[in-house]
């Protein structure tokens, strides 16, 4: 199975949030980048894939210089070689935009098999592998945790809301998003970043893919939420705090 | 000014988060002005639900082939509609199902979804959380055409009936679809085996301590647990104890958890413990010791002797359900 | 005089067919020897060279071969009276050798020894008497082994009896030679028993562990030169001691060395408690693994002989290389093959690979988020380390996150800010890497230890304090690979600096009338060698009563060897024997120096109840005599 993988950089989960001048997007320059963690799922669940099936795992990924770290990660967990998008705006695309230029660089390879991570971590979206189906022509399905091959494609295992799940079949070529947690994550070993040296990163420049940038949503500001996290001891007798506390968790928390 | 509000249904109602999506739709517009759309292969029951909320006008897409849910199914359904309709917006409850298919049906309109929309400001400037929540971003949709929204649940107030408006027109469309156009072929919804505890995906959990002193006990906590339907879990000495078994332990030796609601009852907050459980959406504590570490992760916090606070919350919780 | 210094007969003419037949048996014997030794000698020397291994200083070593091998300082010390029959033994073999020389010289006619001259009749007495205390040493050890039948030493083994039966025979074959007349028959035929003996007993020495005999001095002499020194990595294709062939001279050396004592295995808190690592059979399948592949084979190291879940199981405290009286260091064998399994990927485990993933992309171990730490600081007001301060206090992961290490710092704090002493806190900490260093992870290490050396700098930090001895030992040794690290001590050792400025609660109108059982942190003790520096201080807080293994025999909480961040452990728990131990001694506290130690220790002690003694760290000891305004 050829199986490519889009993956994308993100700031560090821990990383301190200051809005750049501008309040267009956050101070990058005392950031660490890490891999976006649904992305690390699907890169998982390709890995798996491959070492049962046999094929071919690429993984790809646009974005500035420094893309380049994650993408060795990848190539250290087991991926067999890399396509790394030179593209120093990727902030200025909205997600069409983003999932053209994957697009374009992923037709050339004509996989069987495109998984990308659920949602990314910075922003959120959760729709560039939804709209890469569709640039694809491609059958997808979203919030997968299980990949199996049958004669007939694949059989999927689809997390629905509230405990339930699925299982659809597809024919490949298909796309996938992978949801966190239906596989365990493999650690990156020393054994993998020393191979990782000789394993081919190819180097496209965003321009050359003629994917069109224009942008039919835009981020106008960014801003900081106005509540921030604190303890809330509710007051009174126990029957009092009790009653307080429902009355929170529904209107405030909503989590009942 | 048109708006389509595309409806979700489960079985054989609307779900709540559609109302929830009509009242950010209401932000854009009045509601003689909203269409709201119900899919599927029989809709005449929801149809009717929905004309008695107030909307404008009700469009039932129907076809045997748009049961179950598949996106290709919905999203050619939706887009024949879109086209010959030309709404100015397309609102959406953010479900998983919305997720599945919003983003291609945007797409092929040349679009760009808007989604998990928390509020609705002036321009109209739509607001959605980045970075896990730590900031707000304002989007504002460019260009010509339909704009594609969703709307995250529990960030709008459901709109509860239309009750004094007249019931709402009601229409049939019938989209063109082939079978062989639907290239995904869904199984029935099904749980995973119930006997094993699966804390890892519980969206409540009730968890005990050592305040709790005695297995006797223990009734108590499970009549929160049910209350809420919540699972039950513990630290690690409750389980050393023999109070519950092994499974269900949260912490660094046991499961590590992020529920939607994560009650600690009794349990101070001792590293191991903290590590196993501090990815929870929203952290309650109780317990009498007002100075117990657990308090420095929770959102809330009764301090106070959790004999009398885990039955008076019974008690509310149960209350608050009618 | 003839009396008082008996002489030994000896045959004074050998026939030339005596002559001949006495060289040919030393001939077969000697051939006997070398068909088996020459092959350990050969795998040993085919075994990759030791990277890091200096001759020089030699000083170090002739001190440790002179007290270890010579005056068998560890054999005696750590087993009292065993020692000393071994040591008996052991010297009465030194003792014998120009008597062995001379017996074997005799028969060709160049004796060199006259028995009746001046110099020869003390020297064979002087044997004499070391020839009875070796026999009774000997026999000594043989009851113990065959009768007591200690479960250190593992099954009955036909060998070592066989073995202390022919050095007895040697002993007593060279004492009867002082009782028969000269020239009677009866002493050719005791020099005759005794150099058959000898002939029996020389191949048969690299058949079993008395191999010991040939190698321990040049194991002693050629130890790495520091306490569990672990080596670099050299080069793309080196991950640890994953096959034979990553191997290297001083471990087959070590492997071939080991006289199954079984102290190690005796000390070990796995082993005590019912695990199934076992540090002397983790030496012994590397000597049967040499045996069946050799050095150069790419057979997995752990399969037949060695097993991952035992590797995986050690805590890494010391015992066993601190214990070992011939030399062999266990640490870094252990943390080789945990290397060579987590290098590769070959480690599958659900907690290990949290840990790692957490150090992959965050700062602490513990997967917590760093806004955590900004809040405590914040609200304790700790100063912030600017350049300016003399000492940069080191939280660490468990100071910077864990409820009980940041109560520690607190106390540190409040101590600190009474001696008056300049100190301020780093913005930001990752984890010094302790953990992943255990249990061989070096892609993790690097990263960390490269950040932590790169921030340390760039804030200008030149002296650290910190709570945690594995940071410490971290920071100190482990850093070195891939930097200079900045000057680290212990808080014991600062606070002990002070001791005198500290108050001591004994001078308060109330004294704490609990005595205080302080328990020696592993990587405190046996890896830094401070025992008491923390006691000085604990001693500020009240009386001291010692637990019955303590110092360098301090058992082990369970938390080292990155064992804390792993599942559950299987047996009894390490901290809770150990915890048992220290509340037996009766004291009302029991003083910890280690934030570990001291979360180990919690729920351990919680759960005998009412009558537990309290849990402090040095550090709020020294606190105590503070009054509520952090004066005096």
């Amino acid at each position: 199975m050829k199986i490519i993988v889009a993956i994308k950089q993100v700031p560090d989960r821990d990383a301190p949030v200051r809005i750049a001048a501008g309040s267009k997007w956050i101070e990058e320059r005392e950031l660490q980048f890490a891999m976006n963690e649904p992305d690390a799922y699907a890169l998982e669940e390709a890995l798996e894939l491959k070492e049962k099936h046999g094929g071919e795992v690429i993984v790809i990924s646009a974005g500035p210089e420094r893309v380049g770290t994650t993408i060795r990660e990848a190539l250290a967990k087991g991926a067999d070689r890399a396509i790394h998008i030179v593209c120093e705006d990727l902030e200025a695309r909205d997600a069409l935009g983003v999932a053209r230029l994957l697009a374009a660089a992923i037709k050339q390879e004509n996989p069987d098999l495109v998984l990308t991570g659920l949602q990314s971590e910075d922003l959120g979206l959760g729709q560039t592998g939804v709209i890469l189906a569709e640039l694809l022509a491609m059958p997808h399905s979203t919030l997968i945790l299980h990949v199996e091959k049958i004669d007939s494609g694949i059989k999927v295992k689809r997390e629905l809301e509230e405990g339930w799940f699925q299982s659809i079949e597809m024919p490949l070529p298909a796309v996938l998003t992978m949801q966190s947690g239906g596989n365990k994550l493999r650690y990156a070993t020393l054994m993998g970043i020393k191979r990782a040296k000789t394993k081919e990163t190819r180097l496209v420049a965003a321009g050359d893919l003629g994917a069109g940038a224009a942008s039919a949503v835009v981020l106008e500001r960014i801003a900081l939420p106005r509540k921030e996290k604190s303890t809330q001891i509710l007051p009174g007798s126990p029957k009092d705090a009790a009653a307080a506390l429902v009355e929170k968790l529904k209107t405030e928390a909503r989590v009942l | 000014m048109n708006i389509f509000l595309i409806l979700e249904e489960s079985g054989g109602h609307i779900k709540k988060s559609s109302w929830e999506a009509l009242g950010a739709a209401l932000k854009l517009a009045p509601a003689e002005s909203v269409t709201a759309v119900v899919l599927g292969a029989q809709t005449e029951a929801l149809a009717a639900e929905t004309a008695a909320k107030g909307v404008g006008k009700v469009v039932r897409v129907e076809h045997p082939l748009l049961a179950p849910y598949t996106p290709d199914g919905f999203i050619i359904s939706l887009e024949q509609l879109i086209r010959a309709e030309a709404p100015a917006y397309v609102v959406f409850p953010h479900t998983y199902q919305v997720r599945d298919y919003a983003p291609a049906l945007a797409c092929r309109m040349g679009q760009v979804l808007i989604g998990d929309v928390t509020g609705v400001d002036d321009g109209p400037l739509f607001t959605r959380q980045l970075m896990q929540g730590r900031l707000n971003g304002s989007y504002r949709h460019s260009g010509n055409g339909t704009c594609f929204v969703s709307v995250q649940a529990g960030a709008f107030r459901a709109v509860d009936s239309g009750a004094s408006a007249p019931p709402a027109e009601i229409t049939k469309f019938t989209p063109t679809l082939d079978a062989t156009q639907i290239r995904t072929h869904p199984g029935e919804p099904f749980r995973d085996s119930a006997q094993t505890v699966d804390l890892g995906s519980a969206q409540r959990i009730v968890s005990v301590g050592r305040g709790i002193k005695d297995a006797e006990h223990m009734g108590l906590m499970q009549d929160l647990a049910t209350a809420l339907g919540a699972e039950l879990a513990a630290s690690r000495p409750i389980c050393d104890n023999g109070w519950l078994p092994m499974e269900r332990q949260v912490g660094s030796s046991g499961q590590t958890v992020s529920p939607k609601l994560y009650l600690a009852v009794g349990i101070s907050g001792a590293i191991q413990h903290l590590v196993g459980m501090k990815g929870s959406q929203c952290i309650v504590a109780i317990n009498k010791d007002p100075d117990a570490p657990i308090f420095e992760v929770a959102d809330y916090g009764i301090v106070g002797d959790l004999f009398e606070a885990v039955p008076a919350l019974t008690e509310a919780v149960k209350a608050a359900k009618q | 005089m003839t009396v008082l210094f008996p002489i030994p007969a000896e045959p004074r003419h050998f026939s030339i067919l005596e002559e001949l037949l006495f060289a040919a048996l030393a001939a077969v014997s000697a051939y006997g020897f070398w068909r088996r030794f020459g092959p350990i000698l050969n795998r040993i020397l085919q075994s990759k060279k030791d990277a890091d291994f200096h001759f020089f200083p030699i000083g170090g070593r002739v001190r440790d071969f002179v007290w270890e091998v010579v005056f068998q300082a560890k054999v005696i010390r750590e087993r009292p009276l065993v020692g000393v029959a071994h040591a008996l033994v052991f010297w009465a073999f030194c003792a014998f050798a120009l008597v062995t020389l001379n017996h074997c010289a005799t028969v060709f006619g160049i004796g060199f020894l006259d028995p009746a001259g001046r110099v020869g009749r003390w020297y064979f007495y002087f044997a004499g008497i070391f020839a009875v205390a070796c026999a009774a040493g000997i026999a000594g050890l043989f009851v113990r082994r065959f009768l007591v039948q200690p479960k250190w030493l593992g099954e009955l083994s036909w060998q070592s009896g066989l073995i202390a039966l022919l050095i007895f025979v040697l002993m007593v074959t060279y004492l009867a030679a002082f009782f028969v007349a000269d020239g009677s028959g009866a002493v050719r035929a005791l020099w005759w028993a005794h150099m058959l003996t000898l002939l029996v007993f020389l191949p048969l020495i690299p058949h079993t562990k008395h191999l010991h005999l040939m190698l321990s001095p040049f194991t002693v002499f050629l130890s790495r030169g520091a306490f569990s020194r672990i080596p670099p990595l050299i080069g793309d294709e080196d991950f640890g001691l994953v096959a034979g062939k990553d191997l290297t001279r001083l471990v087959s050396l070590q492997a071939y060395s080991c006289v199954e004592c079984g102290r190690c295995m005796e000390h070990c808190p796995a082993n005590n408690t019912g695990k199934q690592l076992n540090p002397k059979e983790i030496v012994l399948g590397l000597r049967g693994y040499l045996n069946e592949y050799g050095p150069t084979s790419e057979e997995p190291l752990l399969g037949k002989y060695n097993a991952q879940e035992a590797v995986f199981q050690c805590t890494t405290c010391g015992a066993c290389e601190f214990q070992c009286p011939v030399g062999i260091e266990h640490l870094p064998v252990l943390i080789g093959l945990r290397r060579g399994a987590v290098n590769t990927g070959a480690w599958e485990d659900d907690h290990g690979a949290k840990l790692f993933l957490a150090l992959e992309r965050g700062s602490n171990a513990l997967g917590i988020s760093p806004d955590e730490r900004d809040k405590f600081i914040e609200k304790n007001s700790l100063p912030i380390f600017d350049g300016t301060q003399e000492y940069c206090l080191w939280l660490g992961c468990m100071g910077s996150y864990d409820p009980k290490g940041r109560e520690i710092v607190l106390a540190l704090v409040r101590v600190m800010r009474f001696l008056g002493v300049s100190f301020g806190v780093l913005r930001k900490e990752r984890c010094s890497g302790d953990p992943v260093r255990r249990l061989g992870n070096d892609l993790v290490f690097q990263q960390l230890a490269e950040a932590n050396l790169e921030a340390l700098t760039q804030n200008k930090v030149k002296k650290i304090v910190s709570i945690c001895p594995h940071c410490v030992r971290t920071i100190q040794e482990d850093w070195k690979a891939f930097g200079t690290p900045p000057e680290v001590e212990h808080h014991s050792e600062f606070l002990a600096r002070f001791g005198d400025q500290l108050p001591s609660v004994k001078n308060q109108e109330t004294p704490d009338q609990k005595k205080i059982a302080f328990h020696d942190p592993c990587y405190l003790g046996r890896y830094r060698n401070v025992y008491d520096e923390p006691r000085k201080v604990a001693a500020l807080a009240g009386e001291l009563v010692e637990a019955p293994r303590s110092r360098e025999r301090s058992f082990c909480c369970g938390a080292g060897g990155g064992l804390s961040f792993l599942g559950e452990e299987t047996g009894e728990r390490v901290s809770h024997v150990r915890a048992a131990e220290l509340a037996g001694t009766g004291a009302g506290i029991v003083g910890t120096a280690c934030p570990f130690c001291n979360t180990m220790f919690r729920d351990a002690l919680a759960e005998r109840g009412e009558g537990a003694p309290e849990l402090l760290d040095i550090a709020q000891l020294a606190a105590r005599g503070l009054q509520k305004d952090g004066k005096g």
